[in-house]
């Protein structure tokens, strides 16, 4: 599969558009760069990479001010395609319906940066206790902040309180 | 009547911390599979970013002490296609002998691990003594028998002379032979094949749907390997030295333990050859290159599998952000599928035959 043939297979599919740019390695491999403006079109990207009979490798995340980007990295038969876009409400729509290779991927995005996958068919945490809140890498946290439970509320206090009996 | 059976967090039967949650018949076969993680996480990705170029060399190669070359390794790479950086071609070749050594070294591991759990207690004592000479080829050359401390930005931090040359060859011939004899036991021990074929099978529909890599794809009849697929290194300059990659149908533990003889095999052949043609030049540049702001995606074949790492810079001494993604985080949810209707006593079998790297996989 080449990143034209890729490129044709979306390009009549995203109406609001995108940008498409292609960069190469010093090694010859070939990468695309798919940056949506609309991010419910993530979805077609995505129908088009099982369509290739390709896998989302993972997915990264980062803050930008007030919006979150993420980025998709998908390969066909070892290109890869990222798809890049951007959520200014905390939420993108989940492709893990789709393409079950991103299920881990998606869940680490909604509880490191607390970024709702809507429609994802898990809710369960992947990494971190339900003790600690969501979005933990939005800001920069203390180790012994982290200790008292990653929040403004106490937490942990208030489950050691419980069970503990006066 | 159903029976609940929890293995974990903490097992003698564990290499690395899992808690499994499973529910099984009246003739323990399990009936529904939960995998708890988060035991090892420890905010890797955030501490990378709070570190400059070189200090993240030093944390990279500490994620985990299986895949510790290939960490920096890929980081590396990244870093380098980032600020547009060319190393020389002898600084290519010795990175690929310290990743060939490793992937050795890391697959005979899992091997004596996996007949150590299917007590076959003297398969295991002859692979891990041939895993020792991989050890201790690395202590004399690298000064360490895990973090071989191989990779800097613009090259490689250690060289090889004749003498070193001679005792790589030397011991690789001698693991070779050692490797073809015990796949050889592996294939005549009854006992071991009554415990690992048809085990915990992972179809190849569910493997390419899972998006596994490394080994446990190369188990269930896939070929992704990075080396071939989007070589890179001393791979994409020396288009030879691709790996013939042996491919299995089978997707059972014996059938992943058969595909890590053929990696382990294929790595010998090429560490034998890159050391013997050794191309002459230079080992780093000397000039420490400035990392522009940008972005890049690289990704190498660990032992594994696919290692992937996604790095954006801004110009500054440190990474804004840093995104890692290793063989396990995908080949874990493949379990699932491993230990659904097998027996509960194979479940921590089937949990090695995936050679998890846990440290790794939560960071």
């Amino acid at each position: 599969m080449s990143i034209e043939e890729f490129n044709n297979a979306i390009k009549n599919k995203i109406p609001s558009g995108y940008e498409l740019k292609e960069d190469q390695d010093s090694y010859g491999n070939s990468q695309a760069w798919i940056t949506i403006r609309e991010k419910k079109y993530a979805l077609v990207v995505a129908n088009a990479i099982k369509a290739f009979k390709g896998r989302c490798v993972v997915a990264t995340a980062y803050k930008e001010q007030n919006s979150h980007v993420v980025i998709y990295h998908f390969d066909i038969d070892g290109v890869i395609i990222n798809l890049q876009l951007k959520t200014n409400d905390s939420t993108i729509y989940s492709i893990t319906p789709i393409l079950k290779s991103a299920d881990w991927a998606e869940r680490e995005i909604r509880e490191m940066y607390s970024v709702e996958p809507v429609g994802h068919p898990s809710n369960d945490r992947l990494f971190l206790d339900y003790g600690l809140a969501k979005g933990v890498l939005n800001e920069y946290i203390s180790l012994s902040k982290m200790q008292m439970g990653v929040s403004d509320t106490d937490i942990l206090w208030s489950k050691v309180k419980k069970e503990v009996k006066l | 009547m159903s029976k609940q059976i929890t293995i974990g967090p903490f097992h003698p039967e564990l290499e690395e911390s899992v808690y499994f949650k499973l529910e099984a018949d009246e003739n323990r076969v399990v009936t529904k599979v939960n995998v708890i993680n988060g035991f090892i996480h420890r905010g890797m990705e955030s501490l990378v970013t709070k570190k400059n170029f070189m200090q993240n060399l030093i944390l990279t190669e500490r994620v985990c002490s299986l895949c510790s070359n290939n960490h920096p390794f890929t980081y590396v790479l990244a870093a380098e296609k980032i600020a547009g950086v060319q190393i020389p071609l002898r600084a290519e070749a010795l990175r690929v002998v310290a990743d060939e050594v490793k992937r050795t070294a890391s697959d005979l591991f899992n091997l004596s691990m996996l007949t150590h759990l299917a007590h076959e207690h003297d398969l295991m004592k002859d692979t891990l003594n041939t895993r020792e000479l991989m050890q201790d080829l690395k202590e004399s050359i690298w000064g360490n028998r895990m973090d071989m401390s191989v990779n800097q930005l613009t090259g490689v931090k250690y060289d090889l002379n004749d003498e070193t040359v001679k005792t790589i060859l030397d011991t690789a011939t001698k693991v070779e032979e050692r490797v073809l004899k015990l796949r050889e036991d592996y294939n005549n021990s009854t006992s071991f094949k009554d415990k690992t074929v048809g085990v915990g099978v992972l179809p190849h529909k569910d493997a390419l749907e899972i998006g596994v890599t490394g080994p446990v794809a190369r188990g269930s009849g896939i070929n992704n390997d990075v080396r071939v697929k989007a070589p890179y290194s001393l791979y994409a300059i020396r288009p030879e030295l691709q790996p013939k990659v042996t491919l299995f149908e089978e997707g059972d533990v014996f059938a992943r333990a058969m595909a890590r003889f053929g990696d382990i095999l294929e790595a010998l052949r090429i560490l034998k050859d890159v050391v013997s043609n050794l191309p002459d030049g230079k080992t780093y540049l000397e000039k420490r290159p400035h990392i522009p702001a940008g972005e890049a995606v690289v990704r190498t074949e660990a032992p594994r599998g696919e290692l992937i790492y996604y790095l954006k810079t801004d110009g500054s001494q440190k990474p804004v952000r840093m995104r890692w993604k290793v063989p396990t985080f995908t080949n874990w949810e493949a379990l699932k599928v491993m230990i659904l209707g097998d027996k509960v006593d194979n479940v921590t079998m089937i949990l090695n035959s995936i050679d998890p790297c846990i440290s790794c996989t939560e960071r």
